[in-house]
């Protein structure tokens, strides 16, 4: 550590080293630990996506039939990436909500006027979200598996959707942060979730792009989720493939650089303009 | 920037150059500190040139009303909120260019007591510690000596969610004492407290400074001023407007001042009535205020006076200058809420 000596400097008697990945870590656990503690949040994001997919499954299992839809032995094999996907788009507006309260009862003043990285107080928050998506994502495939969801990428397709869904809801959750620090109100990020359901709406989670047409299918071809959905579901029902694991990893990370980039940058503007 | 100079000696042939730091070696220092909010015409001048010299081992009260800048300027101090002029230097660093180190070097504990209600009083203050960078082996002891030090341990495995205002208050002054540090910012830190949690609080904030800390407390009791402050400053509009040791300040405004209520059709002859006996000055509605250039004496008279002209007089009260009455004369009015 650099010590910096100052006549009047002191901290009295104790040697400070702070440590930007301790710091992480500790904002980690606790937004980890606000989840846990506040289940009525989270819970929904659990159980509505598996309700989609159990109303996807009794209402559309004949559209497997269709031209332009992938051959797959059950509609849940095919259902199961847009569950995930929609599963962490709700879930991550949760670690972005417990930002804006920070902000509006004055505790992210706290951390801010204490010396730890802003990127860290960010992130730390966000990790709650990150460890949640990723258990969102394992929780969808083991309630799904009794029901006849088959996962043909085995094991490591599993870790790997594991891991896009945690790198999904750092993206997710840090755009939302970023409106969250915007804003400074928990009320305005959950006024502009149904903005994230849209972009949901226009992506082929719920239908694959080859049954689409016109504009739809135009905005869906361009849609990120599209493609992130699709190497979810790739890697449900094709199996293990480099080109599968990066659509569903490497998209999401991509992502996440451009929101978190972005959310630091609001930070940088809360600081100087507020 | 901050007038450190330097003067030359001539020994002989040798030549000695004594550079002087007086602003450095100054826990608190403010020079032309100004944040502006908007521009052209809508623009807002929340801290408009603010000049402040806090030494060490001080208490400092920033005194003035809600809107009068006060927040502002401990933001600005406490780097959360940067400057569009003048200069700011906490604990002998600037606190734009080297806002790390000022954050390591004090204390913050900001209105409102902002404190996370899922977390116990214990959690927070390991968290407060790992910020700070304390040994994990000190964690644990650390948050246990805060708690028993603001009278919180057996309340320490709670949930914030579940404290007092009082208890909230006593929590957040313990996080922002983690690290032992030399400078504290209390920003408002009794407002919305019952008589005796602010007094338990001020008895706290002795001792800290009984113990060498520098307290920077910005209130709108002049009470608390008048307690704890050995020095104070009053900002009004964004601009300091009176700065010294409250007994010289009150004795600057010199005579008492006499409260008189009428009623109110004879309000305007009686003000002219009290006129005669000295400068008046603001008082709530409803009292004429005026202060008594012949002192305590000139009571009777006054009476007098108005029972002459046929006025009643409805109550009478006299006070000795009060941090209110300097409050008064530097802006022109009182103080809301002021209890002193």
């Amino acid at each position: 550590m650099t010590t910096v000596e100052s006549p009047a400097a002191a901290t009295r008697g104790i040697r400070l080293d702070p440590s930007s990945l301790a710091q992480t870590w500790a904002m980690s656990k606790r937004s980890t630990l606000a989840l846990w503690r506040q289940p009525s949040l989270v819970v929904p994001s659990l159980i509505f996506p598996l309700f989609f997919a159990a109303l996807g499954t009794s209402s559309f299992s004949r559209a497997t039939a269709l031209p332009g839809f992938p051959a797959v032995d059950s509609y849940l094999d095919f259902a199961l990436a847009g569950a995930v996907v929609q599963g962490i788009l709700f879930g991550s507006t949760v670690g972005a909500t417990a930002l804006a309260t920070d902000i509006e009862n004055g505790f992210f003043d706290r951390l801010l006027s204490s010396p730890s990285t802003r990127s860290g107080i960010i992130v730390g928050r966000m990790a709650g979200g990150m460890v949640f998506g990723g258990a969102q994502t394992l929780f969808f495939i083991l309630v799904l598996l009794p029901f006849g969801l088959s996962v043909k990428g085995g094991i490591a397709g599993v870790v790997a959707m594991i891991i896009g869904g945690t790198v999904l809801a750092l993206a997710v959750g840090a755009l939302m942060s970023a409106m969250a620090i915007k804003t400074g109100s928990s009320e305005a990020v959950q006024g502009a979730f149904p903005l994230l359901f849209i972009a949901l709406f226009f992506s082929s989670a719920f239908f694959p792009r080859e049954t689409m047409s016109g504009v739809y299918g135009t905005l869906a071809d361009v849609n990120p989720i599209s493609h992130l959905v699709e190497g979810f579901r790739d890697l449900t029902i094709e199996g293990f493939s480099g080109s599968a694991v990066i659509r569903a990893i490497l998209i999401p990370a991509g992502l996440a650089v451009l929101t978190v980039a972005l959310a630091l940058r609001t930070l940088n503007n809360r600081l100087g303009a507020r | 920037m901050t007038g450190v100079g330097a003067s030359v000696h001539r020994i002989g042939s040798i030549v000695w150059h004594d550079v002087l730091m007086p602003d450095t070696t100054l826990p608190i220092v403010a020079e032309g500190l100004q944040r502006h909010f908007g521009s052209g015409d809508d623009i807002v001048k929340a801290v408009d040139g603010v000049d402040l010299r806090i030494e060490q081992g001080e208490i400092f009260g920033f005194l003035g009303p809600n809107g009068a800048g006060k927040s502002t300027t401990v933001r600005m101090l406490t780097t959360l909120l940067r400057p569009t002029g003048g200069v700011g230097r906490v604990a002998g660093f600037d606190v734009v260019s080297q806002a790390n180190e000022v954050r390591r070097n004090i204390g913050v504990a900001l209105q409102d007591a902002a404190i996370d209600p899922l977390m116990t009083g214990a959690e927070l203050l390991k968290l407060q510690a790992v910020l700070y960078g304390l040994p994990k082996s000190q964690h644990a002891a650390k948050a246990g000596e805060l708690l028993e030090r603001v009278g919180l341990t057996a309340a320490g495995d709670r949930r914030v969610g579940t404290y007092s205002g009082g208890m909230r208050r006593r929590l957040d002054l313990a996080l922002s004492l983690i690290h032992e540090p030399s400078v504290l910012f209390l920003d408002e830190p009794t407002t919305g407290l019952d008589p005796m949690s602010r007094i338990s609080l001020w008895e706290e904030i002795r001792r800290l400074n009984n113990d060498g800390t520098t307290v920077m407390l910005t209130t709108q009791y002049l009470e608390e001023a008048d307690q704890l402050a050995e020095r104070i400053a009053i900002i009004d509009g964004g601009k300091i407007v009176r700065k010294g040791r409250p007994a010289e300040l009150k004795a600057e405004v010199g005579s008492p001042t006499l409260f008189v209520s009428v009623d109110a059709s004879a309000s305007e002859h009686a003000s002219a009535l009290l006129a005669s006996f000295g400068d008046l000055r603001p008082s709530a509605e409803g009292t004429l205020g005026v202060g008594l250039t012949e002192g305590p004496s000139a009571v009777s008279n006054v009476v007098r006076t108005l029972d002459e002209a046929g006025i009643t007089v409805r109550n009478l009260e006299l006070r000795e200058p009060s941090l209110d009455d300097v409050f008064a004369e530097a802006t022109g009015y009182r103080l809301e809420g002021a209890d002193a």
